[in-house]
């Protein structure tokens, strides 16, 4: 008899709680799910947040809002002035930044604050915009909601095509590591109305320091990613192949210390995709391997030089120089040792199949 | 001051382990990797080795000195200092016990604040929570033994998640290996002590093990598996965040569950953290009942009373504070507790024993 | 009271005889008849009551024999009745308690010390029917009846053993209702038997009309949602569970037998689930696992995640969520509830209602409510999937009473979710588990053997593992004799080609 009471008594508080945490009920708050940075006037930003309106039947009705203040919350402030409910951050899929406030500004403050708040999942797409984040945001592509589908065209990318893995949680890891500077996707909205990935930016404390062509982006994840996958064109002598990466690695070594050398062995299994010569026979394989060699190679080497001019490590070179070397003077990284840091690229390919026809 | 235990009360001898491992496991296991990886960096992994054979040879010293006056610590306080002085020292062992309760409690309360709801109120939620625990603890020890099992057993799944951690996991961030001074080494073993505390539950329900003999293996069973787990989250933990990063995040095995994405949900935090409420649930009653059980001894009340009043004060302390800063504070506080009842007070403790039985052998002869 | 009662009778003894006679003439259906033997010219009476004796019985066996044989006694009676149940007594409690099951009393004129009584009972039982609470596809199709003497009869020729041993007790202080224990001798733990005897004697009620009124008296914890004992209408399942090493208990006029101990893992297991290969059988119980807890958990779930954690809706089912509850009115836990409410409201008016009404009514109801509310703007159509789901999911539940249970706490998780999301329903969750870790089955712990854990016993739990691995008795019951059969008795393994 005496559970009866504890049960009554313990619905009884449960009445008096009822309300007492804050609720976000889904059809009662704005689901932001694209956040654009701009470029204002030096002290101020001006943000623009896109959610869409879903609507019965029919694909969601974008709406777009532009604000500006200091920080990031206080633009959110600014932006729920307008809107009907509040502006909750739980569902942001993409966060962009117009170039020219990369470049000038910085975007590590605002980035922070992603970082800070726990509502924001780890796993949000950053980007660069060639263009002000605002125009691009208020572009109409396809069915789904905006931030949705640039959050898709970089998923997608990333799975199947050139662009190295990249996420909020990626770019943070690359920044805080030491030996490392982070990156992101450069996009920007065609004449068309479309979106396009037209690159990577590469930052350096909090600035974008250089930018590379999607052409390049292959060999960057050549370089970057553990295992990856991507498309290029090879030309021989006997025809022009198009060679699709099935399974890559990259294995670094260390040669020698001061001055650093290391080496670097690609490995890349890939398939003949499309070939316009006349017969794909072994020795054609063969070549096509050799070429496609000598492009890794000569890319790649570009590409490092490249970064050590504009003082960038997007790919690691510090972080593996820490781990190899005890008592690694990573204070000078950057400004001298990484300057005369020697890179010896070691590719190999092997096409596996040529497909259903010789 | 033998007190005799129905024989359907004790519980089997392998179940001690998920009464140990249990009780260590709570709020610090959240967000260990940061203390440690401050003090001893990457090879924070090493320090938590260190600490695991301290935590062995303490609970080879406490069996040992239970086993000696084949009771609690109550009875062993009596062995030694005799009636009077034991009661005042059970007084002591009563407030560290309730410190513990109110640091975990509170910890998690902040937890859910931060992460879930920042307006959810201390108290109503404390209230709910006592209820709860109150309702386990009046069924007896071996209800709360259920509890721990069900605590151990039930949330094994959450181990599995971090493997969803693994595609963004670096482990050459763990390299080079001993990069640090033993005394960093050591300095991060202590940051450990709070996370590991907890084991020294067995000092209150020896008494309740069936074959108290056989219990001696599971115990350290459960220190092993504790070790395991706290080695296993700061590899994976070591291996996603970039030092800098980790040294950011108050909560990094939470910051972890932000990158998992499964097709069904996109986010297994919020899960996390709601089923954490089940792994705290012995943290808290196992000191209940033990403090309970104590104060009964001591005071020669029920202890249906004791366990009440007790909540009642918890639920009171539990209120008090309000900001991160405060709870901080208390929660390192309750910490260093930890430390010197485990470390410092349960050594003398076992040298007392062994003084007062050669003394007491010696006595009845000469 | 009952022991105060007895001592008044007592004391009153001898105007008794009379009273019972007075009180008797008062009901219509009491007859009273005299008659004369031709040959020895004695005369006797039969006082029967009507409506209990059967005519046929008395009219064939009896009379004639009484009129054409030679009797001077009473005790002569006895050799000449051809009936089986004749009794030579003087005791007035016996008679009385005989007259009202449907004996008849004869006395001899001049004798008034001694009485004849035999038994011409009427016995109104239907048939052995269907199972139709734990109907299975495959296996005995017999249930039991309101009858104790039938169902003893089921059970007993499915165990022809002389170990099987029946107790009989009277409880009721007006109904006098018979119980029987059933156990058998050498598995069973008598500590169980003792229980059981000793809960059923000190059950004080005036009347007893079915065995869930014997459930609800000597369960350990009445108070609970969760049957304590297992109620079973199938004399196979009754059976099985006596080998076990349970107890059965029948009570006379129920046509369900209640097993005990049980734990909670039984209730969730149907007896189909042993004439099954043991592969679909274990495939049966987890997907039985999983939509008893789809059906706790499912409402609850939508409720927190709507109106607290947005965040965990993977992103291409927010806008079929939001288009959804774009245009409902109420907050989401009114909109479950109402639901809900609809699907309690539609089960207990099919239940009320004659069997082909009902199911119109569910159909047509559930039908024609549904669309409409959603049509109305009331609710959305996911949470209407959901109900819908979790409601046909609950009837998976093999046993009748966990169904109710289970029907019932998923109200207050509801509840709980709506006051902190997720972290309420793991709350709520743990009271659960609390309660499910205190409760005991005739003082066996209820949720064995998941805690304490046992070996052994979770090979018949989660899963049914083949009949060659469950050579051992259920541990919890802590039968005398363990094993079922010698695991080592099992054929070797042969090779390839031997």
């Amino acid at each position: 008899m005496v559970r009866l009471p504890k049960i009554l008594t313990l619905f009884m508080f449960s009445a008096a709680l009822s309300g007492c945490v804050e609720k976000s009920i889904l059809d009662d708050i704005v689901l932001v799910n694209g956040l654009g940075f701009d470029y204002c006037d030096g002290v101020n930003i001006q943000a623009t947040v896109v959610y869409p309106d879903y609507l019965p039947d029919q694909p969601p009705k974008d709406k777009t809002f532009t604000g500006r203040a200091r920080m990031k919350k206080t633009v959110l402030q600014d932006i729920s002035r307008q809107t009907t409910d509040p502006v909750v951050t739980g569902s942001i899929n993409t966060v962009v930044f117009g170039r020219e406030l990369a470049e000038k500004q910085g975007i590590l403050d605002l980035v922070d604050s992603f970082h800070r708040d726990p509502r924001v999942g780890s796993t949000i797409f950053l980007g660069v915009i060639d263009g002000t984040a605002k125009e691009f945001l208020k572009g109409k592509y396809g069915i789904r909601s905006t931030g949705e589908h640039v959050a898709k065209i970089i998923e997608h990318n990333i799975k199947h095509e050139d662009l190295p893995r990249t996420n909020m949680q990626r770019f943070f890891s690359d920044y805080y590591q030491t030996g490392k500077t982070p990156f992101m996707p450069l996009l920007r909205k065609t004449e068309a109305g479309n979106v396009e990935l037209t690159g990577i930016s590469f930052f350096k404390y909090g600035k974008i320091a250089d930018s590379i062509p999607a052409e390049k982006m292959f060999f960057f994840k050549l370089l970057s990613d553990k295992y990856s996958e991507g498309l290029h064109s090879v030309k021989t002598k006997e025809g022009e192949a198009s060679v699709r990466d099935i399974r890559s690695s990259h294995n670094f070594s260390l040669l020698q210390q001061n001055p650093l050398k290391i080496r670097v062995k690609i490995k890349v299994n890939g398939i003949i995709d499309e070939f316009n010569g006349e017969e794909l026979n072994p020795s054609t394989v063969k070549s096509v391997e050799k070429e496609f060699e000598k492009i890794i190679y000569e890319e790649c080497m570009e590409l490092i030089s490249r970064f050590q001019e504009k003082e960038i490590d997007p790919i690691g070179f510090g972080q593996f120089a820490k781990t190899q070397i005890r008592n690694f003077d990573m204070e000078n990284w950057l400004s001298t040792l990484y300057k005369d840091l020697s890179v010896d690229i070691k590719p190999k390919v092997t096409i596996t199949e040529t497909g259903v026809i010789e | 001051m033998k007190i005799h235990i129905p024989e359907n009360k004790k519980i089997s001898p392998f179940l001690v382990l998920f009464l140990i491992h249990a009780n260590q496991i709570g709020v610090g296991v959240l967000g260990f990797q940061r203390p440690i990886s401050k003090e001893a960096g990457y090879d924070g992994w090493i320090s938590i080795l260190i600490i695991a054979v301290a935590i062995h040879i303490i609970m080879w010293l406490i069996l040992k000195m239970c086993s000696t006056v084949d009771g609690d610590i109550m009875s062993v306080h009596e062995f030694v200092f005799g009636k009077w002085i034991s009661k005042i020292l059970g007084i002591f062992v009563i407030l560290y016990l309730c410190l513990t309760i109110v640091a975990i409690l509170r910890s998690y309360i902040e937890i859910i604040q931060v992460w879930m709801f920042p307006s959810l109120q201390t108290f109503w939620f404390s209230l709910v929570f006592f209820i709860l625990i109150l309702y386990l603890v009046t069924g007896g020890f071996r209800v709360i033994t259920g509890a721990a099992f069900f605590s151990v057993i039930i949330p094994v799944y959450i181990l599995f998640i971090f493997l969803l951690v693994l595609p963004y996991a670096d482990f050459t961030n763990l390299l080079p290996i001993f990069d640090h001074s033993f005394t960093d080494l050591l300095k991060g073993a202590y940051t450990m002590t709070y996370a590991f505390a907890g084991f020294e539950a067995i000092l209150f329900f020896y008494p309740f093990i069936k074959e108290p003999i056989k219990a001696k293996k599971w115990a350290h069973m459960g220190l092993l598996l504790t070790v395991a787990i706290h080695l296993y989250l700061a590899l994976i933990a070591f291996a996603y965040f970039p030092r800098e990063q980790l040294q950011k995040n108050i909560w990094p095995t939470i910051t972890m569950w932000k990158i998992v994405q499964m097709p069904f949900v996109e986010r297994f935090e919020y899960i996390g953290i709601a089923n954490w409420c089940l792994i705290i649930l012995p943290n808290i009653c196992i000191p209940l009942w033990a403090s309970g059980r104590i104060a009964k001894q001591i005071f020669g009340i029920r202890q249906k009373t004791s366990v009440a009043v007790l909540a009642l004060f918890c639920l009171a302390a539990v209120s008090l504070f309000s900001t991160r800063t405060s709870i901080q504070k208390y929660v390192s506080f309750a910490g260093t507790a930890g430390f010197y009842f485990n470390f410092v007070y349960v050594p003398i403790l076992f040298i007392a024993v062994l003084i007062a039985r050669r003394v007491k052998k010696n006595g009845p002869s000469s | 009271m009952k022991k105060l009662f007895w001592r008044r009778k007592k004391k009153n003894n001898d105007n008794r005889d009379k009273r019972l006679e007075d009180l008797l003439q008062k009901s219509k259906d009491f007859r009273s008849v005299s008659y004369k033997n031709p040959k020895t010219q004695i005369s006797f009476t039969l006082s029967f009551i009507e409506t209990l004796v059967d005519e046929k019985i008395l009219h064939e066996s009896a009379l004639p024999k009484l009129l054409e044989e030679k009797f001077h006694r009473i005790e002569e009676v006895k050799d000449i009745l051809p009936l089986s149940e004749v009794e030579i007594t003087n005791d007035k409690d016996q008679i009385e308690q005989k007259l009202l099951n449907g004996s008849v009393l004869l006395t001899i004129d001049g004798d008034k010390e001694t009485y004849c009584i035999f038994s011409a009972q009427k016995e109104i039982v239907r048939n052995v029917t269907l199972p139709e609470v734990e109907f299975s596809v495959l296996g005995p199709k017999e249930a039991f009846v309101e009858s104790l003497k039938h169902n003893l009869n089921l059970i007993r020729r499915r165990l022809p053993m002389k170990e099987l041993i029946t107790e009989k007790l009277t409880v009721g202080n007006l109904s006098q209702t018979c119980v029987a224990i059933l156990y058998i001798e050498g598995i069973v733990d008598m500590e169980n038997v003792n229980t059981v005897r000793q809960r059923i004697k000190e059950i004080e009620f005036d009347e007893i009309s079915d065995n869930s009124y014997i459930l609800q008296m000597i369960s350990d914890n009445s108070h609970s949602l969760f049957p304590q004992l297992l109620d079973s209408e199938r004399p196979d399942r009754v059976a099985a569970t006596l080998t076990e090493g349970k107890v059965a208990i029948l009570v006379d006029g129920s046509p369900h037998a209640l097993i005990a101990p049980t734990t909670l893992v039984e209730c969730f297991s149907s007896f189909e689930d042993y004439l099954l290969n043991w592969t679909m059988a274990s495939f049966i119980r987890l997907i039985r696992l999983f939509a008893i807890s789809f059906s706790v958990l499912a409402t609850p779930l939508y409720v927190a995640t709507i109106s607290y954690h947005y965040e965990l809706i993977p992103e291409d089912l927010l806008g079929t969520l939001v288009a959804s509850r774009g245009a409902i009115p109420f907050p989401p836990i009114l909109e479950a509830l109402f639901l809900e409410l609809t699907i309690e409201l539609l089960r207990e008016a099919g239940a009320r209602l004659p069997t082909k009404v009902g199911q119109t009514i569910g159909i047509v109801g559930g039908i024609v409510i549904g669309t409409a509310s959603v049509e109305a703007g009331l609710t959305s159509n996911v949470l209407l999937i959901i109900i819908a789901l979790a409601a046909l999911a609950s009837f998976t539940t093999p046993v009748y009473r966990i169904g109710n249970t289970i029907r019932l706490i998923r109200f207050p998780i509801l509840i709980f979710a709506e006051l902190w999301g997720l972290l309420g329903i793991f709350i709520c969750l743990c009271f659960l588990m609390a309660h499910l870790l205190r409760l005991t089955s005739l003082g066996r712990p209820y949720l064995e053997p998941l805690y304490p854990p046992r070996q052994y016993d979770l090979r018949d739990s989660i899963l049914r593992l083949p009949f060659t691995a469950l050579y051992r008795r259920p541990q919890y019951l802590r039968p005398k004799r363990p094993m079922r059969f010698n695991e080592r008795d099992l054929k070797k393994k042969k090779d390839i080609d031997e």
